[in-house]
Formats: structure tokens, sequence, C-alpha cells
């Protein structure tokens, strides 16, 4: 295909150059979303955003098309500086955002709302969308009558109504059945390849991997904290798209086992305390704490003791039903308590999490709560609760916020609130907003301190 | 045209055309059109203070005084409208106005009407010099002021909550600011503006008694409407007329809930945010009928969507695509005129204010502040009193309706028409059982306040007894939780939030109520209570204007501080610990 050379002889339809962004969040403490990105979608192709949920991605899309201010850097469209909005850009978004009051040929009409042209024309122009995307009998339809997908349907209509030089998806699927969400990407792809509207390219974000193996021609994939863009791959696969093929499942293959030693890398193990060395209580980095509740944990452990032929972290996402970046979260809040061990894209149960599955609800608590004091984010609290019987918790998020700059330290707070919940080490007050330590567990603090 | 779905139909374009009911709409339209000027021609008249013309007592007077009175009612409102979006929306968009407007508003709120009232009488006057407009503009100017200030609230928040990715898309598809008012913000806050709309309105109609029969700054007026014949019905003596009169206003009352709220809420049903049929939609026979109507529709096409359109067309696009230099320019020269403009403003007040200063300090003695500070804390002590005495009445009464979803249906609407009725028509026949059973005002006026405003504790209570999930209910059957423990566990906390919003409503008109509730007369009998109400009552009629100011003043600090320190911290609790979801 020549796309590729056009490509890199005009400018990108849409640019992010070294942008980055930070927010403020709710308790006042800023919070890095983007590090420096640079991104470009060309001309003519469909270009694919992956990553987990809370990488940035959508951060991402809102300062491409210039609905949020980047802090720093700038995005650009066709070479020129976005100045506000980009004009040449139409979005469909995952929650449909239509106008309950208003029926689906208004609605679409929206999308034409700041074109000047003369009724016929707008017209034509509307009916046209409305018969491309299928819902050529719902004109006089209101949302509430429609279905999700077909709510989607009229999103759709709306963004290509104006004929956008580039289309973005925001997460447009996410919000739909799996049968719906099949057939309105195949009609999608369907609408690009035959550039019947002078659709030529599409910017869209997702964290479906095999969507985006499934549409892409160029996929880019976005790691969290703070959002930076990793792996680049190329899609050159003919449409459409066999997701069966050997072809296709290598590509999902090099996805899987970038992200994967990305977001749950294979260290060397830690080297054993020399004779007369101190002992380090924790370990040597201070790791960033899943946002992930106890419960889920506890319930990956036991699918892990139920089926042992489940090993590969991918499988294990399909069969618990979630996306990969959750899957990913809980199966590194595992590690870090030392319950999992992760060679490459495998989760095996150590030694450990085996004697945890088989222990009683005491038992496990037990193991939890020595888990957990080894984690040096924990250190922060358990150090100021041998200090003073209670503890404001905004003190406990600024210590926080400032060893973790990349996490938003209030989730931070409420995870580790969670896990020293169960593992009995401290509770906390919400209506005074103070950690404490809970009557009888006090010697078992003073005993592990 | 669009091609038939299938070819075996025949596609068969509906002729809808105009029936019997676009008839009746006609009709009414045009009879609503021939009223307002019928009544709005007796506001032109001639007015001389000393040759006033004597309400006609007669019954068959009635309907033209209520036309009157109507006709002040809707006026009032559509000012009232126009005032609280355009605050609301400047609120919403600008945060510097932000600051000046909310707390401005909410200070605003807490003076009594009396106060406007006594303030603008002479100056509209003057406006109008020997005609009655000028009077009319006060008393609507004070009919304004009690139904405003929720209304601009009401539509500030709904600005603020409107969802996110609805504004996204706005911007996307780069709205103009005009366009984004009329397709987004504005739907988007229909149903709580209307509902807003009908409560205040509904509030409006205890300050008519108030703004038709004028007497204050030692004036004595009265306008031709139901409230001042109400007035001298019962100081003739006539209890005929003074009951026909009621039952004409509430006659007004049922008509405008009928045939103007419950449709507008049926229609407003199209606005709401979720995208799921409500659980009870407002129905609305009226409403059912009008639908009917091709009129509408008709009127839609070929008048409003055009109009609308062309609207659209004047306006840049949001998105800025000029050179930004003139943009710069344009920006700072108009920050310019806004900061010159504010400072003006600033000034006059502060003038304004030093002014008032001066003169009650020429008048006023600390000892008689520290009285009038003692008679607003005896006023706050009745105020509280009905709040909790109503409460403990009117609580299990509410739990018990809100339970039983046919009788709720029809029992809270009732209840809203009577926060709605005026109440102080009838406190001339109350106090007149007061006087026979010998019945001290401190303790009467107490009852008086609580006729008006202990409904707004009902309705409210049966909301948030409506609201109780049934689950919650179904998990108390099972766990055999009964009386005092049913209660405790579940009903207290789950209409907490509700209650909240009543009592503090009901509150705030209970120091409004005050000031009829405890100086009021039968035949040539006065009885006073000791209180700011009745003190604020005597002194606007006699028009000292160093006291009118102390004691509004002071009423109004007590509302403000009241708000603070006990409504605003009730809220938040609420919002904390007590929200269902």
């Amino acid at each position: 295909m020549n796309t590729a050379i056009e490509a890199q002889v005009a400018p990108a339809v849409a640019e992010l150059c070294a942008v980055s962004k930070s927010y403020t969040t709710a308790g006042g403490h800023e919070l890095k979303v983007l590090e420096n990105i640079d991104l470009a979608v060309h001309q003519g192709e469909l270009l694919a955003l992956l990553g987990q949920s809370g990488s940035g991605k959508s951060t991402i899309l809102r300062c491409l098309t210039g609905l949020v201010k980047p802090t720093s850097g700038r995005a650009q469209s066709r070479g020129k500086m976005l100045a506000g909005m980009n004009p040449d850009v139409s979005i469909v978004f995952q929650t449909f955002a239509l106008y309950p009051w208003l029926t689906v040929e208004q609605n679409v009409a929206v999308g034409l709302m700041s074109r000047r042209m003369n009724r016929a024309q707008r017209q034509e122009a509307i009916d046209h969308a409305i018969d491309l995307i299928g819902l050529g009998n719902y004109h006089a339809a209101f949302p509430r009558e429609l279905s999700g997908g077909m709510r989607q349907r009229v999103g759709i209509a709306r963004a290509l109504v104006s004929q956008p030089k580039l289309l973005c998806l925001d997460e447009a699927f996410s919000a739909l059945d799996v049968l719906t969400a099949e057939n309105l990407r195949q009609e999608l792809i369907s609408l690009w390849r035959s550039k019947e509207n002078g659709l030529s390219s599409i910017f869209m974000v997702t964290h479906n991997i095999e969507e985006a193996v499934e549409m892409a021609t160029r996929i880019v994939v976005v790691f969290p904290r703070p959002g930076r863009l990793g792996l680049v791959l190329e899609n050159p696969l003919p449409y459409p798209r066999d997701t069966k093929s050997a072809e296709f499942q290598r590509l999902v293959g090099i996805i899987h086992e970038s992200i994967t030693t990305m977001t749950l890398p294979d260290l060397p193990p830690e080297a054993p305390p020399a004779a007369g060395q101190p002992v380090s209580r924790g370990r040597s980095r201070m790791e960033s704490i899943p946002f992930v509740p106890v419960a889920q944990i506890l319930g990956l452990l036991e699918i892990l003791s139920d089926s042992p032929e489940l090993i590969n972290i991918y499988d294990i996402s399909d069969e618990i039903g979630k996306e990969f970046g959750e899957t990913i979260s809980i199966v590194k809040a595992a590690e870090i308590l030392d319950l999992v061990d992760t060679p490459k894209q495998d989760v095996d149960l150590t030694a450990l999490g085996r004697r945890f599955v088989a222990a009683d609800r005491d038992g496990r608590r037990k193991i939890f709560a020595e888990q957990v004091f080894k984690l040096r984010i924990f250190h922060i609290i358990i150090a100021l609760l041998n200090e003073y019987e209670e503890i404001d918790a905004g003190r406990i998020v600024k210590d926080i916020a400032s060893a973790l700059p990349y996490d938003n330290p209030e989730k931070t707070f409420e995870t580790m609130i969670a896990w020293g919940r169960y593992a009995g080490l401290m509770d906390f007050n919400a209506k005074t907003r103070m950690v404490f330590v809970p009557k009888d567990e006090d010697a078992d603090v003073d005993a592990q301190g | 045209m669009k091609s038939g779905t299938a070819p075996q139909l025949q596609v068969i374009e509906s002729r809808r055309g105009f029936t019997w009911v676009d008839g009746v709409v006609m009709l009414a339209l045009l009879t609503i059109f021939w009223s307002a000027l019928h009544f709005g021609k007796g506001m032109l008249v001639h007015f001389d203070e000393s040759t006033q013309q004597a309400i006609d007592s007669s019954v068959w007077q009635i309907p033209y005084y209520a036309g009157r009175t109507l006709l002040r009612m809707w006026i009032a409102f559509a000012f009232s409208l126009i005032f609280a979006i355009s605050t609301g929306y400047l609120a919403a968009k600008s945060a510097r106005a932000r600051l000046l407007i909310l707390p401005a508003l909410d200070v605003l709120q807490s003076v009594p009407v009396l106060g406007f009232l006594s303030a603008t009488v002479t100056g509209f006057m003057a406006l109008f010099p020997g005609s009655l407009m000028g009077v009319e503009c006060a008393a609507i100017f004070a009919i304004f002021t009690g139904q405003v200030w929720n209304m601009a609230f009401g539509f500030y928040h709904s600005m603020v909550t409107i969802p996110t990715d609805m504004e996204e898309a706005a911007t996307t598809y780069g709205m103009t600011r005009w366009q984004r008012f009329t397709t987004v913000e504005l739907p988007a806050s229909a149903h709580s503006l209307i509902w807003n709309s009908m409560m205040s309105f509904g509030g409006g109609w205890f300050f008519v008694a108030q703004s038709e029969a004028i007497s204050v700054m030692n004036r004595d007026i009265k306008l031709p409407g139901l409230g001042s014949y109400m007035a001298q019905a019962i100081h003739n003596g006539d209890d005929t007329a003074a009951l026909w009169a009621v039952v004409a206003m509430i006659v007004l009352i049922l008509v405008s809930d009928q045939l103007v709220w419950r449709p507008l809420l049926a229609w407003a049903d199209k606005f709401k945010i979720e995208l799921t049929e409500s659980q009870t939609p407002a129905t609305s026979w009226v409403y059912n009928l009008l639908r009917g109507a091709y009129v509408f529709t008709w009127l839609g096409e070929h008048v409003v969507e055009p109009l609308l359109e062309r609207s659209w067309k004047i306006g840049r696009r949001q998105v800025k695509r000029l050179a930004p230099l003139k943009v710069v320019r344009a920006d700072q020269v108009w920050r310019a005129v806004v900061a010159v403009f504010l400072a003006w403003l600033g000034y006059e007040i502060l003038s304004g204010a030093v002014g008032a200063a001066e003169e009650l300090r020429g008048a006023l003695s600390w000892a008689l502040f520290g009285h009038i500070a003692w008679l607003g804390f005896l006023t706050m002590l009745r105020v509280v009193a009905m709040t909790v005495v109503a409460t403990l009445v009117w609580t299990p009464v509410g739990v018990w309706i809100g339970f039983q979803p046919r009788v709720a249906r029809f029992a809270q609407p009732l209840a809203q028409i009577g926060a709605s009725f005026p109440v102080n028509m009838t406190f001339p026949l109350v106090v007149g059982w007061f006087v026979a059973a010998n019945i001290s005002m401190n303790w009467g006026s107490i009852l008086l306040i609580a006729m008006g405003t202990q409904w707004y504790i009902l309705f409210n209570v049966i909301a948030g007894a409506m609201a109780i999930p049934n689950d919650l209910k179904e998990a108390a059957t099972v766990y055999g939780l009964r009386n005092w423990n049913l209660w405790r566990t579940l009903i207290l906390p789950a209409i907490f939030p509700f209650w909240v919003t009543g009592a503090c409503t009901a509150a705030g008109g209970a120091w409004n109520a005050s000031i009829v509730a405890e100086f009021a007369t039968w035949g040539n009998t006065t009885l006073k209570a000791d209180g700011l109400g009745a003190y604020i009552a005597s002194v606007t009629r006699s028009g000292e204007t160093p006291l009118i100011i102390a004691s509004i003043a002071v009423m109004s600090l007590f509302v403000v501080l009241m708000n603070k320190f006990i409504w605003r911290r009730l809220y938040a609790f609420a919002e904390r610990r007590f929200r269902l979801d």
C-alpha cells in the first residue's frame, strides 16, 4: 500500500509533540497523567491506542482533538498548532452522549451545527448519514426508545455527517454487548475501507487487545503511571481479518508479551543477606499499590488453585471476564504480596500462596499481615502508628503523594486501608478521618515491630 | 420522501390536520390574551393617593379581583424567570461571577419581602407619578422577590450538573454559545426549572396579600385584587365575602396547578437526563388533551424551528480561528468595561450602606439595637418551636402516606397545593378566635406561622418515604424490625435528607410569615406578639426608615446565621451519611 509512503510525505492529520498533562486530585495533589507523549495520526491510517483503564489514553485523545489543553508540549493539526477545538475532527463517545430531548434526526443534525449550509443540503447530509449507518426508519425516534447499539449508531452518524478528516473513537464499543460491538466494528471497517464519506483516517482508543488488532493498521500501546508510549506495531494484515488465523494470534502475542514485560517485569531475585550485614526489612524499591480490593486477590488465588491448567495471564483474563488491565492489576497485587510468581506471561502460585489458600481465616489473616508488613509503602503508616495512637488521614496521603508521585494518593490510601483492615493491622474512622490500631491487634503490631 | 420499508406496504403519508382540540386551544389562547388586556387596562388608571377608590365588597366583583391578582402573579413570574436564568447562567459560566452572585443571592433570599416593599414603594410611585402603575410595579416587585431566589439557585445547580459527555459533545461539534444554550443547557435544566418554578410560584401567593394592601411607609394603598378584597371584607366584618374570597383563592391555585404546572411537568419528562422511563411519570389530563392539538406541532414546524435556525446562524463558532492578537484586545477592552462597571456598582453600594449606617447611628442607640436583637431571638424561638412541633406531628403522617402509593399519589400534590395557599388570608379569622378564647399572641403566633409552613415538612417527608428503596424495606421485614427499631434503623435515616430540605424551606418561610403572624388585626382589635416580626410590621407601617433598616437587617442576619450554622451543616451531614446511593 502506498499509504505508508504518502504518510511520510504529508503532514500528519493530528499530532502531539512532547505533550505532558497534570491534573490536581480531589485532595489538592498534583498528579502527572501524561509524560512526554509524541504521537502522530497519518492520513489514511486507522491508529489504535491501546491501554488499560487509567493509563491516560482518554486524556491523549482529548489533547489530540483539542478538548483539553496540554500542560506542556503542543497539539497540532496538519502542521498548524491547535487553538481550541480541532474543527476537522469528530468524536464518538463511550457513553454515546446523545441528547435525550432530541430525535435521532435532530441528534445527527447537531454534527452540522457549526457549518453553514442551506436547509436542503443539510437535510440531504443528515439523511445520507442516517442511511449509511442503517437507521433509515428511525428518524423520529428518541434515544430512550433505542437499544445501546442503535444509540451508538446515532453517535457515529452524528460524527460522520460533517465529513470529518479524522474520526476519533473514545472506547466507542466498550459499553456495548459483545455481539453488537462486533457487528458495529465490522460496519465501521467497511465504511472506512469504502472511503465513501471522505473518511480516510480513524483514531481509536481501546482497552481491548483483540479489537485493536482486528481493526487497526497501526497499534500504539500506552503504559500507565505516568502515561507514556510503549510498543508501536504496524499491522499489515488484509481485511477482513480472521481472529483465529496464526498471523492474528502472533500479533496478539507480541502485544501480550510487551505488556507483561512492562507491567509485570521479571526482576532478578533479591540477593540473600550476607552475614554481618543489616537485613533490610522491606523490598529495595517502593512499590506502587494496585487499587485492588482484597476479595479479588483472594478470588484470583482460589481460581489458580482450583484450575492448575490456567497458567497464561491472558487466559486467566478471559476466564474471569475482565479486561487485561484489570487482570494485570489483580495479579500484580498478588505478586507484590509474594503469593504468586509471574515468569514471562504465566501466573504461578508460590509455596506461600498455596499455604495461604489452604489456611483457615485466621491463618490467612496472619500470612496477609506478614506480607503487607514487608511492603515499604506500608512502613509509612506503621511507623507512624507505632509512635502515635491515631494519625490524621491527610498527613498519610501527603506522605504517599511524595513517595509515589505518579499514583493517585487518595486511591492508594483507600486501598492501603482496605488491605490493612483485612490484615488487622489498622482501622480507619471515616467520621474523624483518623487511622488507628484496632485494640485487640496491639500485641501483633508490637511483636512484628 | 422516504422509500417504504417493504414493497408490499403502501406508504401513506398520514394527513394530520386541525381538529376540535385545536379550536379549544385557539379559543383558550384568545381568552388569555383578552383577559390580560382587560385586567392590564386596570393597571394604567389614574391614581391619587388621597382619593382612592375603595374596594368593592360585592361578591360579584371577586372574579375581576381574582383576575387582577393572577395577572400580577404571572407578570412577576415572567420577570423571575428571566432573572433566574440570567443569574444562574452567569454564575455557572464565570467563576468570578459565581463568587459575587451566590453569596448575594444568599443574603437577598434572607431579606423579608416586606423589606423590599418598603424600600421600593416610594421609588416606583415616583417613577409613574399620578398613575396606579407605580403601585402595581411595587406590588409586582414584591411578589417577584418572593419567587425568584429559589429559581435562580435551582437553575444554577442544574447548569453545573449537566453530564460531562454532553458538554464535550457540544464542544466537539463546535456549537456557539447560543446554540449550546438552546440545544443542551436549557433543555437539560428544563425539568428542574419547571419544578422550581412551580414551587416558587406557589410560594408567591403568600405575598399577594402583603403586596396588595400596602400599608408601609405611612401609606395605606389598596390595589384591586383578591388579597385586598379579603382584607376589606374582614374589616367590614363581612364573613360571606371573606369565605367566597377564600374559595376563589383555592380555585385560582387549583386552576394554575392543573392547567399550567401539571401539564408542564408532564411535558418536561422529555428532558429528563436518565435514559430510562421514570417509575412514576407525571400525568396530566390537560397534557394528554393538548397532545392531540395539531396547532402546537404546526407552530413548532413553521415558526419555532425556522426562527431558532436563523438565530443559530448569527454568532461566531466557539472555535477561535481569528488572529490571536485581535481577540486579546477585544477581551481586554471587555474586561476593562466590566471592571469599571463593578467598581461603580461597588461604590454605589458602599456609599448607600455608609449613608444608611450614618442614619442609623443617628436614630439608634445600643439599647434599642439590643432590644431588636432580643425580639429577633424570641421570633427565632418561635421558628424553632414551629419546626420541632410540625416535625413531631407530621413526620409519622408523612411516612404513613409515603408508604401507601395510592394515597401518596393524591396526597402529595394536595400538600404542595396546601403549601401554596396563602393562609395569611385566613389569619384574621383565626385571630378572631384567639381574641374570643383569650389566647396570648405570643403562643398563638406560633400556630399562625405553622399554618402556612408546616406543609413543606409534610410533603418532603412524603417524598422521602416514597423514595426508600423496596429492598431496604424487605430486609427490615425479614429481620423482624418493627416500631421503634424500624424507625431508628431505616425510616428516620432514610428520610433525613428530605426532612432537612423541608424543614429549611419551612423555617425560611416562617421568618417571612412571622411578620404577618405576630401582628394581626381582627375588626378593631390589634393583637401583637413580642417578636421581631411584629416590630418590623409596625415600623414599616409607620415608616420610620432607620428602624426599618435596622430591624430588617437584624432579621436577615438571623436568617443568614441560621442558614450557615444550622441548615448548611445539616445538609452536609445528610449528604455525607444518609445518601441512599
